[in-house]
């Protein structure tokens, strides 16, 4: 394999080992539980990697999920007290965490091979060089392993837990009374993010890992309501970020984190602005033709309103609609043109009249029906 | 005595000591509100979402001056923030997922310009890097003076609108039942967000604004139940943080200047939960013990307890 | 053209509320809304969960801009008579952690007539804290609002818009859980205020009540049901028009 592959590779199995517990984190509002994780390892990735004298991967990740479990048991810890919010406990100690870590490694590990920058950005460049070697024998890239197993054990976990994770994320409730344990399920959901995070961490830095667990389950879920679409959407959609990051990273000379990160971004962007449904266009098209309906509707409920009643004829005069109703005269113009070409309205020396057709039209529009029909 | 020889005479320690004691000032007040109103974690996006505005002012200006990239980052924090409000309002995105959207997306967009601008810039790295970790030990005079401009004036607009920003934090509709225009001053408390945010970069970094917007409301919290004395105590507190984490870092060498804040600023921060007087938990395990006392010394005494 | 005719503005309406249709997203939640409120009434906003009596009360206010339709607060616009107006929000939609004590959010009810900048002083001071005492919660100035109860809040709330001073007052479900004698002192205050010559405009829940508490009444669901004096308009008819015919056993009850 060339190198390229092997990069390629880890940020494809690196995408979609991410993207699922991206998906659960999301529709439990816990995204930004993955920054906190994230940053807050550093500590226990560099005492393992201390206790072992060397970057061994094995004893970081140990550590470095130890740290991740610290973090979130201290969270909810901070929480527990009541003096401090679930956001305001996050945003204390992830940081605190990560600055443990910084000085950690300035101070007494200096000789600990770990750039601080490859923290926050990665170095999946380097990921063909840093092979798996058991007993002599090289089994290939590392990265490629731990990514291969991270996603199996995402698959499998996940595969396993379905049922429990989706019914405690849609109903906690009934979670509860079906018998299953919520908080036992929670903690489980953060083990699987904490170990992703620690297994990423390592291959593509923090800000990847928070970038690929959020960004392409949100792309997703702009574009899906059904869960399992979602999981495998997200996926999708990683793995596709990973190869036009690589492809960006390479056009302009730029770290690969940052062009998978962007590519993820802008897909999140495309989505954002033409899901069919949630898209931003989508729903101002929406917005237009519903402002059309919405305003033939007014113009219909207005006249049937005062009609057999005192004012009914000032009320229905040309003239007064516009500014009854708060439009400008073209405006009036246009819906009140609208609603005669559907017969709904007929125009009659300056005032407008309902026809039987509009007054039925009005009838199906509302409560109003079982008022007047009495 | 020494240290405050230093602190008088010594250039990068007076820099550096007034950059961090400025910078918890500002950010603690200004903090404090965004705590209040439910918006803690902003400061977490914003910052992040602030690089890649440092990297365009760069590439545009080709200028190192601090408060050029400063703007360029504060524009970035800017769009970061309204995206991140627009997102929110017309979709089914929650916050928290928008927060980590922007966050880890602008932040992305900014490595890969950083990155970018390091290749064509070849020997030179333009310096932009040590806003990713803050590098307070760049500072010069300058800069100190940059902040202290900038944090003066977001100060001052606090305490010249305290009563309408107080009300806005915590009843924004009936402020605008009185007539006041509730979005544009809504707009102006999150801006001040943004410049102490622009302050911290360069000190503390991106990584850790987050803590420093958070902690020192939070500590000062448990002390009063009083807004005003919240915020002075917030100011102090994040002052205080800096100014001492700034020292220790200098005078300790090795000592990253964020980092030493941030984990200041953490101890006044627990020391606070624990130790406040009436919030703080030993506070209440001692009233709690106290009245277990009583009322077992009531039931002793044969009384029923009341 | 036809006749230029005026709505006929009723002389004597405090709120006069004309074609208003509001909607959010372009989802109408209130639809082409006719009415009036008689200057010294005590007006009850009757409707069901969702009917839109928060938004016709936000709408009157300014709060929330109207899609179609206009209101009037004693002839002119809202924006033009914000004086004249007080506002008691939902107790629901503040957070009572706020570091804050109960003198201190009453006084919030004077930063309209102080304006921009300008510090509340001793005046305005005296004046919160004689709304408190009103309220009867004077010995309670300087407590965290954190530890007030639910009934002690509200009043709270109230003893705000009192000092604000108003001729017209809006009150977004006062009654909602508050205690027996809150209920009572709250209702006591509402008709002494009407007493001296104001208007109150109260949302409320409890059918079974309203007939007491208030002499006129509004009934909507997204579109006004009917509105006027208590007697005429609180019918079984006209609230089972309102709720569905679900309600209509409570309602016989209410209007025995
Ligand atoms: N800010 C808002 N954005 C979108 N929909 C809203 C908003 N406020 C209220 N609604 C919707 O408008 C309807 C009426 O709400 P509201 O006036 O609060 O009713 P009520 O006070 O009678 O219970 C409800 O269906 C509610 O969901
Ligand atoms: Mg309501």
């Amino acid at each position: 394999m060339t190198s390229g592959t092997v990069i390629l590779l880890t940020g494809i199995l690196c995408a979609m080992a991410c993207a699922l517990p991206g998906t659960f984190l999301i529709l439990r509002r816990m995204a930004m539980m993955t920054d906190a994780i994230s940053h807050a390892i550093l500590p226990g990735l560099v005492f393992g990697y201390w206790l072992a004298n060397s970057p061994n991967l094995l004893v970081g990740a140990v550590g470095a999920t130890g740290a991740a479990i610290l973090t979130v048991s201290l969270v909810e810890a901070l929480q527990r007290t009541r003096r401090v919010g679930g956001s305001e406990a996050m945003g204390i100690v992830f940081p605190a965490m990560f600055a443990l870590g910084t000085i950690l490694i300035s101070r007494y590990f200096s000789n600990v091979h770990l750039d601080t920058d490859a923290i926050l950005y990665g170095n999946i460049e380097f990921s063909a060089f840093e092979r798996l070697v058991i007993g002599g024998d090289d089994l290939g890239p590392q990265s490629l392993w731990v990514m291969s197993i991270l996603l199996i054990v995402n698959i499998g976990v996940l595969t396993l837990l379905y049922k429990e994770l989706k019914i405690s994320t849609f109903d906690p409730a009934l979670t509860q009374s079906l018998g299953f344990n919520p908080i036992l399920i929670h903690y489980l959901l953060m083990l699987l993010l904490s170990i992703t995070t620690v297994g990423a961490f390592t291959a593509v830095g923090a800000i990847l890992v928070v970038a690929l667990v959020i960004v392409p389950a949100a792309t997703a879920y702009l574009l899906t309501d059904r869960l399992i679409e979602m999981m495998v959407g997200s996926a999708i959609i990683g793995a596709l970020a990973a190869i036009g990051g690589y492809w960006l990273a390479m056009w302009i000379d730029g770290s690969i984190a940052g062009g998978i990160v962007t590519m993820a971004g802008l897909f999140f962007a495309l989505a954002l602005l033409f899901s069919p449904q949630q898209g931003l266009v989508a729903q101002r098209r929406q917005a237009h033709l519903n402002r059309q309906r919405f305003a033939l509707d007014m113009l219909v409920m207005h006249l049937y309103t005062h009609e057999r009643t005192a004012d009914e004829y000032s009320e229905s005069s040309l003239g007064h609609i516009g500014a009854a109703l708060h439009w400008n005269p073209d405006q009036a113009m246009r819906t009140i043109g609208r609603a005669v070409d559907r017969g709904m309205v007929v125009r009659a020396n300056g005032n407008v009249v309902l026809t039987e057709q509009g007054r039925h039209y009005v009838q199906r529009l509302s409560v109003m029906d079982r008022v007047r029909s009495e | 005595m020494s240290t405050l020889h230093d602190l008088i005479f010594d250039y990068t320690l007076r820099n550096v000591a007034l950059g961090g004691m400025l910078l918890g000032i500002v950010a603690g007040v200004l903090g404090a509100f965004a705590v209040l109103r439910q918006q803690a974690l902003l400061g977490d996006s914003l910052s992040h979402a602030a690089l890649p505005g440092i990297c365009i002012a760069f590439m545009i200006t080709g200028s190192r001056e601090s408060l050029v990239l400063l703007i360029g980052a504060g524009i970035a924090g800017w769009i970061g923030t309204w995206i991140l409000l627009r997102t929110v309002n017309a979709t089914k995105l929650s916050e928290d997922t928008m927060l980590g959207v922007v966050l880890s997306v602008f932040f992305g967009v900014g490595i890969l310009l950083l990155t970018y601008i390091q290749q064509t810039n070849n020997a030179n790295q333009a310096g932009l890097d040590k806003y990713l970790f803050g590098q307070a030990a760049s500072l010069i005079a300058r800069d100190v003076w940059t902040f202290a401009i900038l944090g003066t004036a977001s100060l001052a607009i606090v305490v010249l609108f305290y009563k309408e920003f107080k009300l806005l934090s915590f009843d924004p509709e009936f402020l605008a039942s009185l007539g006041l225009p509730q979005r544009r001053l809504d707009l102006a408390l999150t801006s001040l967000l943004v410049v102490a945010v622009m302050i911290g970069l360069q000190t503390v970094g991106v990584v850790l604004m987050a803590a420093m917007v958070i902690g020192p409301g939070t500590a000062a919290r448990q002390w009063t139940d009083n807004l005003r004395t919240m915020l002075m105590l917030s100011g102090l507190f994040g002052g205080l943080a800096g100014l001492i984490g700034a020292v220790i870092s200098v005078q300790a060498s090795h000592l990253p200047t964020g980092p030493s804040i941030i984990l200041t600023l953490t101890i006044i921060v627990v020391a606070s939960i624990l130790f406040a007087p009436r919030h703080g938990i030993v506070a209440e395990w001692w009233r709690n013990r106290a009245r277990r006392a009583a009322f077992q010394a009531a039931l002793e005494s044969g009384e029923r307890p009341s | 053209m036809g006749t230029k005719m005026q709505h006929p503005i009723d002389e004597r309406a405090a709120v006069t509320v004309h074609d208003l249709t509001v909607a959010y997203r372009e989802d109408p939640v209130l639809w082409d809304i006719d009415l009036s409120i008689p200057t010294g009434s005590l007006t009850a906003i009757i409707g069901p969960n969702g009917a839109g009596k928060s938004t016709l009360m936000k709408a009157i206010l300014g709060l929330v801009p109207p899609a179609a339709g206009t209101v009037e607060i004693f002839g002119h616009t809202s924006e033009r008579q914000r004086r004249l107006v007080g506002y008691v929000p939902q107790r629901g939609s503040v957070d009572w952690q706020f570091p804050t004590n109960a003198l201190d959010v009453v006084t919030m009810g004077t930063y309209g007539q102080l304006g921009w900048i300008r510090r509340p002083g001793k005046a305005e001071k005296q004046r919160a804290l004689a709304a408190l005492d009103q309220m009867g919660m004077a010995d309670f100035a300087d407590r965290q609002i954190s530890q007030l109860s639910g009934g002690q809040q509200q009043r709270v709330f109230l003893a705000r818009a009192l000092v604000q001073d108003a001729q017209l007052y809006f009150m977004d479900e006062p009654f909602v859980g508050v205690d027996a004698r809150t209920e009572a002192a709250i209702i006591e205050l509402l008709k002494s205020l009407r007493d001296h010559g104001k208007t109150v405009v109260v949302v409320h829940h409890d059918l079974d009540s309203a007939p007491n508490y208030f002499d006129h009444v509004v009934l909507l669901n997204v579109q006004k049901i009917a509105s006027g004096p208590m007697a005429e308009t609180f019918t079984t008819e006209n609230i089972e028009r309102t709720y569905g015919p679900s309600k209509s056993a409570r309602t016989k009850v209410a209007a025995s």
